[in-house]
């Protein structure tokens, strides 16, 4: 309890300093001090609660709720006034409307719906809130450190530019972020819930316009309109579920009277009034974990400095969407909330994984490829079994750790190489190459096995099949075809030698090295612990959520089985330790004769731009002539001139580009949704 | 799959599958000669390539590609092990697609553009087979409630009986993982149609011989996923499988000397067209009944 209470207060406080803090090595310090203070604080609660009954707790102290419900309250309307603000400012009327919109329906439901209710609990603790805590504090707490050294080099561009120093605001927006995020996977209290949520929304909305480029403010409302439609649509169920025959205001009683609604495929049946809330969380997850149609806003993110995408895309923001829906998950299933929450996720993994395979701006890649696997989560929370959940669980953790290394090697190439084109970070090899090494870490854990998003894939195919989603099982694997594609070329791209290059990775910072290590540690770590993670923490979760938060009702909760035999599980885990030895060997071996033989490992050797010496060194790659330099790919061609061989990767626009799937997958996920909403409505109307 | 099955497995396949893939492989240049009026190499000749290419020196073109090639191998050696080990069929496919990416990393590592093309159409390949592979895998539990492979030797009938439309489909695909016409597009046995040498162009002595060696691992594993279709538990399945197999690879020969190499469009729409039509087709079929 109180280790809750400091996760949620300490980094408010913290950004508050912040905020007041000009000195560049105050702020250092303070920072990477909260930091650790967050992580230590989210251990502490993981040692105590990971191997315990989830516990369920109520303020000690008589009102105390009462007043932290007006605190909660008065925050969501300071955001609703943010946002009106900044929309006044820049001429938006249809946001200073929403925000207007949602500041009514929060104050309606304060005063008027949850004024006669009492939550039996207000705060909870369970596996998965652990596992949420220690992914937002050491992989959020991790990002926040490596934007030290970032935003330092990011602010040299600014200052060249005449643009203020607005570095406080931005660390203490990171902060304020970490903060809204416990309270989302701690409060027991929807309401409270609903405010973390707002908060996230806020945050990344200034996050995104931190800028203030125009095309960053256009971005910026891209978002802020798409979430707050989200959060219209949160406080629109929290309204129906407090005036409900059954009135309702927590999570853990609207998970267990709602698993209760799979009677039947519409929901008839005592519950089936919980239908319409439900669709509507899920579709406020949709806009929070930036499903189709409402993709384009994390998309937009992208102009935000790279540490801001890394956050939102990892640990928080679009995570929060995916908790939501992990944890309504044993009320979706086969009905018509669970088969549109499936549809959409699996549409998204497919559309986004297609589109992703055009792109070569490397942020646009991992962006869509972010949006793709929540697709996969979420459609592993539409299934609603234990196994799908088991699945959703692990990619959520090592999606998070993936991603926010490859954002983060992303970011620290761009600023050593000048672009963050694919193509440009050609020969990226030898000019970063233990950032290199990282990064094609980051992408083997994306895509392949034994790594840990192939192996939570493989559990989500069992599941599916599990539970007969044809449809889905199908999306599934077209989809996965297109995820080799675009990871493998860029993979390629990476490991490519070019016997050239200057080495440019020396001025990178060591609070970014020591970042990208932790993250690095985290992937190969929880890869090789997988099996461990799984029976103990995971396989309780799912017990747990059997046994107290469905009391034992739903057959399907009863006897949890794992999705992937325990034996496989542990090859796996062979298998990555296997591939780590075989690399380090590897790469030890040869700069290991680099050093005795001069092996043009890189410049230094290699005269002159790297000119090609058949004397020391390696065989010169066929060129259709007598090749003349490594970088260049220069050749002496039948002529006796200089000719040079150009060779990109391929992004086959014409069959993937956006011009080509956007419009589709939008339609498409568009009808889908409000074929989802019509129904839910009918039903919520007793008509079906 | 217990321990014991898998050491078995691994040293039986590691072991057999070189020497049956290298007399396949022979076999097929006979066959392919013969076909187009030619007298044709010795049985043995695919293994005397490899063992000149052994004796080259070696002359890299970088320090990785090698040990790329030998992850490879050793993959390929390993997803064998595993499905002739009885074990999860989703196992065998994932870490066959390990393998293939660090083919696919080795051409890349040596930022030949020639190899790189290779590359990029070898990732085409698996685009285009990979979801037939997946739906196979899924297709085959749907049949016999187990992923295992083990499972198709208890059975009363073989998984066909169940799976007809499924196992067309899988034949159409291996006409890629084959590497045979006419969609052989990143590597190619036919030199008449080969751009430079395609994926393997900077691959050369020890390195190639390894490739030509995991060709062969591949191609009895593939075989084999030709002989789960029609095994069962009885020793008469024994002959029919190895008919089937045979009839199998003669068939893909007939198809590699007929057909000229197609485009990558025309390989990718064809593929995902019949793995979408006849895997949904006969899955539906089969949930209904």
């Amino acid at each position: 309890m109180e280790t809750i209470g400091f996760l949620i207060v300490f980094p408010i406080v913290a950004a508050a300093v912040l905020l007041l803090l000009r000195n560049e090595r105050a702020r250092s310090v303070v920072v990477v001090g909260s930091v650790l203070a967050v992580m230590a604080g989210a251990v502490v609660l993981a040692a105590g609660s990971l191997f315990e009954q989830p516990a369920f707790f109520k303020l000690p102290l008589p009102h105390l709720d009462e007043y932290i419900s007006y605190v909660m309250l008065a925050v969501s309307l300071a955001c609703c006034a943010y946002v009106v603000v900044k929309g006044v400012l820049h001429k938006r009327p249809a946001a200073v409307l929403m925000a207007v919109a949602q500041a009514g329906l929060l104050v309606y439901y304060e005063f008027f719906v949850a004024h006669g209710l009492t939550a039996a609990s207000d705060f909870y603790v369970d596996n998965l809130s652990v596992v949420m805590a220690l992914v937002v504090a050491v992989i959020g707490g991790g990002i926040c450190i490596y934007a030290l050294s970032y935003m330092r080099d990011f602010q040299k561009h600014e200052d060249e530019q005449g643009r203020p120093d607005r570095r406080p605001v931005f660390f203490a927006l990171m902060f304020v972020f970490l903060s809204a995020m416990f309270v989302i996977v701690f409060s027991n209290v929807l309401a409270w819930l609903l405010c973390g949520w707002e908060l996230t929304t806020v945050c990344s909305f200034a996050l995104i316009g931190y800028t203030r480029t125009d095309e960053a403010v256009a971005n910026s409302f891209r978002q802020i309109m798409m979430n707050l439609a989200g959060g219209l649509a949160f406080a629109v169920a929290l309204i129906l579920l407090g005036t409900a025959p059954q009135p309702l205001m927590e999570l853990d009683q609207l998970v267990l009277l709602g698993s209760a609604t799979g009677t039947g495929f519409f929901g008839a049946g005592y519950f089936g009034y919980l239908m319409l809330p439900i669709m509507l969380l899920a579709v406020a997850a949709f806009t929070k974990a930036a499903q189709m149609p409402f993709q384009s806003w994390l998309l937009g993110a992208m102009v935000a400095p790279t540490p801001t995408s890394a956050l939102l895309h990892s640990s928080t923001m679009v995570k929060a969407g995916v908790f939501l829906l992990i944890k309504l998950a044993p009320c979706l299933g086969w009905n018509v909330n669970g088969s549109l929450v499936v549809l959409v996720g699996g549409l998204t993994f497919l559309f986004c994984s297609a589109i992703a395979v055009s792109q070569s701006n490397a942020k646009r890649v991992l962006a869509y490829s972010t949006v793709a696997n929540l697709g996969l989560i979420v459609a592993c929370a539409g299934i609603g079994t234990p196994e799908a959940v088991w699945a959703a669980v692990f990619l959520l953790v090592f999606h998070a750790a993936a991603k926010s290394l490859l954002f983060c090697c992303v970011g620290t190439a761009e600023h050593h190489i000048g672009s963050r084109d694919i193509e440009d970070m050609d020969a990226i090899f030898e000019r970063m190459p233990r950032l290199a090494l990282l990064m094609a870490l980051g992408m083997l854990c994306m895509f392949i096995a034994p790594f840990g998003m192939l192996v939570s894939k493989w559990a989500t195919i069992v599941s599916i099949v599990e539970s007969y989603n044809i449809a889905l099982m199908v999306m599934l694997a077209f989809g996965s075809a297109f995820t080799f594609m675009f990871w493998a070329k860029w993979l390629g791209k990476t490991l490519a030698i070019a016997h050239a290059g200057t080495n440019v990775e020396k001025g990178v910072h060591r609070f970014e090295w020591s970042m990208l290590a932790l993250m690095a540690a985290l992937v190969i770590g929880l890869s090789m612990g997988f099996p461990l993670v799984s029976e103990l923490v995971v396989m309780p979760y799912l017990a747990d959520v059997g046994a107290v938060t469905l009391g034992g009702t739903h057959p399907f909760w009863n006897a949890v089985q794992p999705a992937i035999a325990f034996d496989n599980l542990v090859i796996m885990a062979l298998l990555v330790t296997a591939l780590l030895v075989a690399f380090v060997v590897q790469v030890s071996r040869r700069g290991s004769r680099a050093r005795a033989v001069g092996d043009s490992q890189s410049s230094a050797s290699a005269p002159a731009g790297g000119a090609m010496t058949p004397e020391a060194g390696p065989e010169s790659i066929y060129l259709s002539g007598v090749g003349l330099d490594f970088e260049k790919r220069s050749f002496r061609n039948a002529l006796s001139q200089e000719s040079q061989a150009t060779q990109r990767n391929w992004y086959l626009e014409s069959w993937f580009g956006e011009s080509v799937l956007l419009s589709i997958a939008n339609l498409v996920t568009i009808v889908v949704m409000a074929a989802g909403l019509v129904l839910a409505v009918l039903s919520w109307g007793g008509v079906l | 799959m217990s321990l014991l099955s898998f050491a078995a497995a691994l040293v039986g396949f590691g072991v057999l599958a070189p020497v049956l893939g290298c007399l396949l492989s022979g076999a097929d240049r006979i066959v392919s000669a013969r076909m187009q009026g030619r007298v044709g190499p010795p049985l043995l000749q695919p293994l005397h390539d490899v063992r000149k290419l052994l004796a080259k020196d070696v002359r890299p073109v970088n320090s990785f590609q090698g040990f790329y090639v030998l992850l490879a191998l050793l993959f390929s050696l390993l997803a064998g092990a595993f499905f002739f080990a009885g074990g999860s069929l989703l196992l065998v496919v994932f870490v066959l697609t390990l393998s293939t990416l660090f083919f696919v990393v080795a051409a890349y590592s040596t930022r030949s553009p020639f190899a790189e093309i290779g590359a990029e159409r070898e990732i085409i390949q698996v685009a285009s087979y990979e979801p037939m592979v997946i739906l196979f895998a899924v297709s085959f539990f749907i049949a016999t409630g187990s992923f295992d492979v083990s499972v198709a030797l208890a059975r009363e009938v073989p998984v066909i009986a169940q799976l007809p439309l499924v196992f067309c489909a899988l034949l159409f695909i291996l006409t890629i993982k084959l590497r045979k016409s006419p969609f052989d597009l990143s590597y190619s046995h036919h030199a008449h149609q080969e751009l430079v040498k395609g994926i393997t162009t900077e691959m050369s002595g020890r390195t190639l011989a390894l490739v030509e060696v995991m060709h062969w691992y591949e191609n009895v594993l593939f075989l084999g996923w030709v002989a789960l279709f029609v095994v069962w538990s009885s020793w008469i399945a024994v002959p029919v499988a190895l008919a089937a197999v045979l009839a199998v690879y003669f068939f893909e020969v007939l198809i590699d000397n007929n057909f000229a190499r197609v485009k990558w469009q025309s390989m990718f729409k064809w593929s995902w067209a019949v793995t979408l039509v006849l895997c949904l087709a006969n899955i539906l079929v089969l949930s209904f009944l």
